[in-house]
């Protein structure tokens, strides 16, 4: 966490993590952003474990599996899924944190506010198909294990095609994302991210053909369609944690462009804060 | 526990230091144009070596049946095509040129110059997959054939953007003051990544048996 060390604000205790924390959140004047920095941290590892470790819908299995295949599908991670999903139903709420975070770095740009609003909106309405009825579709598939095997087959693909339905909510969100940090004056982020987005936003495009093939590489489990779309989405998720990070390091609550870090603009010039972590 | 430190100083110039960055300390450029774009054509070539690599390998286990559905290409129309975005290359090429030598009307020429070569590209491309669809040979009939529309179709998608990318170069050399050099070899950039793939795509799937 960081902090600035002006007027009558006490020095960051060197003592315990417990002090320190305390300290934070006491006086930190950024630490609504460092809460949201962290809930986005913990969330997607968390998310990774429930869904690839708990749960094991990820990856997602086939589309072309038979109705007893499902079944048995369901049966082999019954467990996994009422527990996983009752935890994403707990901490599913969190999104609006990390979706809040992520628009205030739009609002701290020189663009319109519109970007930041739209960005909000459309992730907003991302978290109920990518997580929420995609948990549900899973949790009713696995609570009764005697139910018809044809409504099972119909809950399993409801529950991935709402979650490949959220790819073009990641499309146009990156898009928006793009298109404010190539027209941001304030250098908020590098314009290479923008240019990343632009690559993000492509590759969402590519799982559309998840809604058409059962098999092969364009299926929802394909080569194309999930697994080059993860590692694309892993390193952009990465990147933006990075800078993300960064920015609320270099965050002045200003209006102006946002002041550079001193290592990337040697030597540091007078009127410098410190920010301590 | 460590200190960053963050410098408030104000910029002197107002101008974006983001687009300014490809100049070394000794004012010698290491790349032309930004090299943020740079950044992106290095992940939209990773991106696509990815797709290719995936094509090669469903290639290599089912040969008979991908070299069946390859002979329904026109192979003229391939050559064509990409004559025309070899064109456009060129054309571009010579709007960074006229640019740098600060003659903004003959770069403004080649700027839609490369454009019309753009639209031709589309317009051939189009009428391909039209005649494809109209033979019976649509995204659904075989894997090859989810790969052609799928490679070409997300080339034609880049392609698309290109002509945004473009029109911001005609617009700032169109100002007053006239492009910066830099800006218009960023934009040429692009457009050369779009034509870089294409010859990959062409070759993958029109010559390769």
């Amino acid at each position: 966490m960081s902090a600035t060390t002006t007027g009558a604000v006490p020095a960051m205790p060197s003592g315990s993590l417990m002090r320190r924390i305390a300290w934070h959140c006491r006086y930190d004047e950024k630490r609504e952003l460092w809460i949201g920095w962290w809930t986005l941290v913990a969330f997607y590892n968390l998310y990774g474990l429930l869904f690839f470790v708990l749960a094991r819908t990820q990856p997602p299995p086939q589309p072309s599996l038979g109705p007893a295949e499902i079944v048995q599908w369901f049966d082999d991670r019954r467990s996994g899924l009422l527990y996983g999903y009752a935890i994403v139903s707990i901490v599913g709420g969190a999104t609006a944190i990390m979706t809040a975070t992520l628009a205030y770095t739009m609002r701290r740009m020189s663009v319109s506010r519109a970007f930041a609003y739209s960005y909000l909106l459309i992730y907003a309405l991302a978290t109920l198909p990518g997580m929420l009825i995609m948990g549900v579709a899973c949790t009713v598939g696995a609570m009764r294990p005697d139910r018809d095997h044809a409504l099972v087959s119909w809950l399993y693909d409801f529950a991935f095609l709402s979650f490949e339905g959220t790819m073009g909510v990641f499309l146009v969100g990156s898009l928006i994302w793009m298109a404010a940090v190539l027209l941001d004056k304030n250098r908020v982020f590098p314009m290479w991210f923008g240019y990343l987005n632009l690559c993000n936003a492509l590759t969402e495009v590519v799982v559309a053909p998840a809604w058409i093939f059962r098999r092969g590489v364009f299926a929802w489990d394909g080569a194309i369609a999930w697994w080059i779309n993860m590692a694309v989405f892993v390193t952009y998720t990465t990147v933006f944690l990075t800078l993300l990070r960064g920015m609320i390091v270099r965050e002045d609550f200003g209006s102006g462009p946002l002041p550079e870090l001193a290592s990337d603009r040697a030597p540091a010039s007078a009127g410098t804060l410190g920010a301590a972590r | 526990m460590t200190t960053v430190q963050v410098s408030v100083a104000p910029r002197a110039d107002g101008s974006d230091e983001r687009a300014a960055s490809s100049e070394k300390p000794g004012g010698v450029r290491f790349v032309p144009g930004q090299p943020d774009m740079w950044a992106f054509v290095l992940f939209e070539a990773l991106v696509f070596t990815s797709y290719f690599t995936v094509y090669v390998i469903r290639r290599t286990q089912s040969p008979g049946p991908f070299l069946q559905s390859q002979t329904h290409l026109d192979l003229h129309v391939g050559v064509f095509n990409t004559l025309v975005l070899l064109a456009s290359s060129w054309s571009v090429a010579r709007c960074v040129q006229a640019t740098r030598e600060g003659s903004f009307r003959a770069a403004l020429n080649n700027a839609y110059l490369t454009m019309l070569f753009g639209v031709v590209f589309l317009v051939s491309k189009v009428r391909e997959w039209a005649t494809a669809i109209a033979q019976g040979f649509s995204f659904t009939t075989d894997e090859f054939f989810s790969f052609y529309y799928f490679l070409t179709g997300i080339h034609f998608l880049h392609l698309l953007i290109g002509f945004v990318v473009l029109g911001v170069a005609v617009s700032r050399i169109r100002s007053a003051a006239g492009a910066a050099p830099e800006l218009v070899e960023t934009c040429a950039t692009y457009w050369h990544t779009i034509d870089f793939l294409w010859v990959l795509i062409f070759a993958l799937l029109y010559v390769m048996r």
